[in-house]
């Protein structure tokens, strides 16, 4: 997988036609193999972009931040981050008519150990869902599967599962990097963060982590799209992806097989009022 | 520095028996900020009310918290002692220590003790955080809407309108009247139905506080209790109704006939037509999917024969707009399709009909003239079958539910039918008479007695031709048998089911209905005649299969609500609303999405202090917000409160135990 001459291309071509103001891209660290994102605004450094499998981050989450507030942006987003940067559509956060979006039938990225990515073997949606244009050739939607974590975890007794937790959360340093990471964390005040939010507070204990942490899971119950980014920016290397996968499986098998951000304007399993609700459990 | 009173109740044996009161109220003063604890048999009581009011002024209390029922029964009666104590009423907690420990935790006292004194402990908590509030005063349009002219309908606009509030009746077809005019005569003391029906009829026309528009139909409701606006469709009729006489000219001489949907489709009218005799308003209107004219171009007798000029092949549909305050929903019903008795031949042959054809057959202004005749050949049968609960109680083919009316309708068709074919004979086959109210199983009792009907307890397995007869074969089940009769005419008691448009009725206005299309209540038994959307009120068979005295008590009722609703120019408002915090809003709008009541809309402020670009946040209706607090659990950034209960007060509980 690399279309790093076509994005390239469609990068200079949009600043030639002056359509954008900014790009988003990925280019190469510049000391090893790894891939970083970049933001790009002028012309003559289209040529730092690349992308192949080790474009791995998710560029929608550039979009929350005020470099990229009511500019007209150029992005870069594989499946999974196109799925975000729909439900970011759905939830006001930018606006569809500022975005020129390059989708990528993603052929799936590399993890640490050059392997192809947890995420990527288990993907449901490797097309871009939204997008300008696309590079590549869809493969279509497959069927979701799943994860392996949350099978060998379902295993465990549940004080297994709360000692194993326990022992995990224990590493969290409350540096809130997997919540910068994160693109449908956009909020600028965050729950955490309040000051009515006791729960969170006081030293750094496992209880504050493990409360802070399940309060962010939930928060992205039925949005999570399993980019993985907060996984890749978490400097404990917390499994973070168990607490999602968890609510995905939930959701998946009693909220209709949803799946988050698949089609623009489902806000998801948690955020929909119908009259046909059921409404019998009301007295 | 708060000073608490805690008032804990007996409530005769209810608390007392499985709590140990006195202990609850010495671990209620170890709470620091408690200055004061005692109990008392009922608090409820005006001296327990006494107590609480002397202790507010001799202790100088800053906020109370009442242990004793659910908030539900007394939290009102409870506030108002405070507000004569000169207290803020909104400083009242209630910790439920009957329904949520005493009654279910009966088997064990210390344990439903230690919850008491923790549900205390909670209330107190979460009183630290409680803020002075204030009702909230909502402007009142004093006019209602009545949608739906039928009995319902017409009885809650006459009772609004008996009060001088102004009411508009819309009724979607060309005359109201709806069922009820359809029919002959009423059980169970078989008073003529259009002979009590009419008079009201013209009442509605002639009452100078009641807009009548016929031949509309709703199609917007915006805002919320007491300020709704609604957009109504006038439907073109074509003809101007100020000038028409009703003379009738234009319905004689038109050339197109089309099945008359006032009789069951058994005779014809005209493409020009007023709905029947006694019609209200009494004009024709143009029924423009069969006139030649407006289909064509050609005829034009209607407007070459009327005298006053009053045709207008040119007239459009005309969008209406009112100000309302409240809203009556009497749509009424439809019969359920028997389709499905596949069995039973329906559709098939000719001599199988329901029951509202049998009713229009016996009435005496209806197609045969008053009496009943074989749609095949014409002739007056001699045998008739009334089979009871046809899609009713049939979970397999039908509805779950009794449509109620069957019952009595049917004693009184094999009566009427006595009455107007005298050597005739009925049988009737039925699961049970259910004959519950005023004079009912009388009137059973009295048609068995007089018609000498054949009444046969079980259900109809199949229907088959025989000559030009009809077998009904069906089970005996007191004589454990099968039987078959030999039919001249069979009549399906079919069952009540919703107006076939009132779920869509129900999204436009915002209120909830369940799995057939009935529109739901507010609660089953204590508001039965409220929505849950405020200032929306049900009359009739809207709600569920009712019989005329029901539907006509239920509309009165409506009118009761809507006289209390406008009974001053502003309405007080509970102040447990939710507030946007803008500075934490996203503007994600997931609140908007998940709000019941349509109470959240947005709005555009400035980026930040003085900036000129916007951004959009959430922004909260106070008269229509209910406090149901969907949007305080939905909301991520935590920018929505709800006042009396928000996150402080939820986390002092939390925390307290």
């Amino acid at each position: 997988m690399n279309y790093t001459k076509q994005i390239q291309d469609i990068a200079g071509r949009l600043f030639s036609e002056e359509k954008i103001d900014v790009f988003i891209g990925y280019r190469n660290t510049g000391f090893d193999e790894n891939q970083v994102p970049v933001l790009i605004n002028q012309y003559k450094d289209v040529d730092q972009l690349l992308f192949t499998d080790k474009s791995v981050f998710n560029l929608a989450n550039y979009l929350k931040y005020e470099h990229t507030r009511n500019k007209r942006v150029g992005l870069v987003v594989k499946g999974c981050d196109s799925r975000a940067l729909n439900l970011m559509l759905t939830e006001n956060q930018v606006k569809r008519e500022k975005l020129f979006i390059v989708g990528i039938a993603c052929e799936g990225v590399v993890d640490e150990t050059g392997g192809k990515a947890q995420n990527c073997v288990e993907c449901v949606m490797p097309d871009a869902v939204v997008f300008d244009e696309m590079l590549g050739t869809p493969s279509g939607k497959r069927d979701y599967q799943e994860n392996s974590d949350i099978r060998a975890l379902d295993g465990k007794s549940l004080t297994g599962r709360q000692e194993y937790f326990e022992e995990v959360f224990e590493n969290c340093i409350r540096c809130n990097a997997c919540r910068h990471s994160c693109p449908l964390c956009y909020c600028s005040n965050c729950c955490i963060d309040q000051e009515t939010a006791t729960l969170y507070h006081g030293a750094n204990t496992t209880s504050s982590a493990f409360h802070a942490l399940m309060t962010w899971s939930l928060h992205l119950a039925g949005r999570c799209v399993d980019c993985r980014n907060c996984e890749k920016a978490c400097p404990s290397h917390l499994p973070l992806h168990l607490l999602h996968k968890q609510n995905e499986k939930v959701i998946y098998e009693n909220f209709q097989e949803h799946l988050a951000g698949m089609i623009q304007d489902d806000r998801g399993a948690f955020y929909k009022y119908s009259l046909s609700d059921p409404d019998d459990f009301i007295m | 520095m708060a000073r608490v009173g805690v008032f804990v109740c007996f409530c005769g044996a209810n608390i007392a028996d499985f709590v140990d009161v006195p202990a609850v109220v010495e671990e209620a003063k170890k709470i620091k900020e408690v200055k004061y604890a005692i109990d008392y048999k009922y608090m409820c009581s005006d001296p327990g009310q006494g107590m609480i009011r002397d202790a507010i002024v001799a202790h100088r209390l800053t906020s109370i918290v009442v242990a004793a029922c659910s908030p539900r029964m007394h939290e009102k009666t409870f506030r108002k002692a405070l507000s004569d104590a000169g207290m803020n009423p909104y400083l009242l907690e209630v910790a439920n220590i009957r329904e949520h420990s005493s009654w279910v935790h009966q088997k064990d006292k210390k344990a439903a003790t230690e919850k008491s004194s923790d549900l205390i402990r909670m209330a107190v908590a979460k009183s630290m955080a409680n803020e002075q509030l204030h009702e909230i005063s909502v402007p009142v349009t004093k006019r209602a809407l009545v949608i739906g002219g039928g009995i319902a309908g017409i009885q809650a606009a006459l009772d609004i309108a008996d009060a001088r509030i102004p009411v508009v009746l819309v009724e979607k077809s060309p005359s109201i009247g709806g069922k009820m005019a359809q029919l002959d005569e009423t059980f169970p003391t078989l008073d003529c139905s259009q002979c009590i029906l009419t008079p009201k009829m013209v009442d509605v026309a002639s009452h100078p506080y009641i807009e009548l528009l016929p031949y509309s139909e709703v199609l917007e409701l915006d805002g919320y209790v007491g300020n709704y606006k609604v957009k109504i469709k006038r439907k073109a009729s074509y003809v101007n109704f100020d000038t028409c006489t009703g003379c009738g000219a234009c319905w004689q001489k038109c050339p197109v006939k089309v099945p008359n949907e006032f009789n069951m489709g058994i005779d014809k009218r005209k493409a020009i037509y007023s709905p029947f005799p006694q019609a209200v308003p009494n004009k024709p209107v143009i029924d423009a999917e069969h006139c030649t004219m407006l289909i064509k171009g050609k005829c034009g007798i209607c407007a070459k024969v009327c005298e006053k000029g009053s045709i207008d092949y040119t007239m459009q549909d005309e969008i209406i707009e009112r100000e309302i305050g409240a809203v009556v929903v009497a749509t009424g019903y439809d019969l359920w399709d028997p389709k499905p008795y596949e069995e039973y031949g329906v559709g098939r042959y000719k001599d199988i009909i329901t029951s509202l054809e049998f009713e229009r057959m016996v009435s005496a202004s209806g197609p045969t003239g008053g009496v009943p005749v074989r749609p095949s050949d014409g002739k007056i049968p001699k045998s008739v079958v009334f089979i009871k609960c046809v899609g009713s109680r049939d979970e397999a083919k039908g509805i779950e539910y009794c449509s109620k009316i069957c019952c009595m309708y049917t004693a009184k068709h094999a009566m009427l039918l006595h009455h107007k074919v005298h050597d005739s004979h009925a049988y009737i086959f039925y699961m049970d008479i259910r004959a519950a109210g005023k004079g009912y199983e009388e009137f059973v009792k009295r048609a068995q007695v007089e018609t000498a009907a054949t009444y046969l307890r079980g259900r109809v397995s199949k229907i088959y031709k025989k000559g030009d007869k009809l077998m009904v074969r069906g089970e005996d089940a007191q004589i454990g048998q099968v039987v078959e009769v030999e039919a001249d005419l069979v009549v399906l008691a079919t069952a009540v089911y919703p107006y076939k448009d009132n779920s869509d009725l129900a999204r436009l206005l915002g209120i909830s209905y369940d799995k057939y299309g009935f529109l739901s209540e507010a609660h089953p038994k204590l508001r039965p005649v409220e929505t849950a959307k405020a200032g929306i009120f049900l009359a009739g068979c809207t709600q569920a299969p009712k019989d005329i005295p029901e539907t006509v008590a239920q509309a009165s009722a409506t009118a009761a609500k809507v006289c209390g609703l406008f009974a001053g120019d502003t309405m007080l408002k509970d102040p447990m609303v939710s507030t946007v915090n803008t500075d934490y809003c996203t503007g994600c709008q997931n609140c908007v999405t998940v709000c019941p009541y349509q109470a959240i809309i947005t709005e555009e402020i400035p980026l930040g202090h003085g900036s000129k670009e916007i951004r959009t946040v959430a922004k909260i209706n106070e008269g229509v917000c209910q406090g149901c607090g969907s949007c305080v659990a939905i909301c991520r950034s935590m920018a929505i409160d709800l006042a009396g209960f928000t996150d402080m007060q939820i986390i002092n509980e939390i925390v307290s135990i």
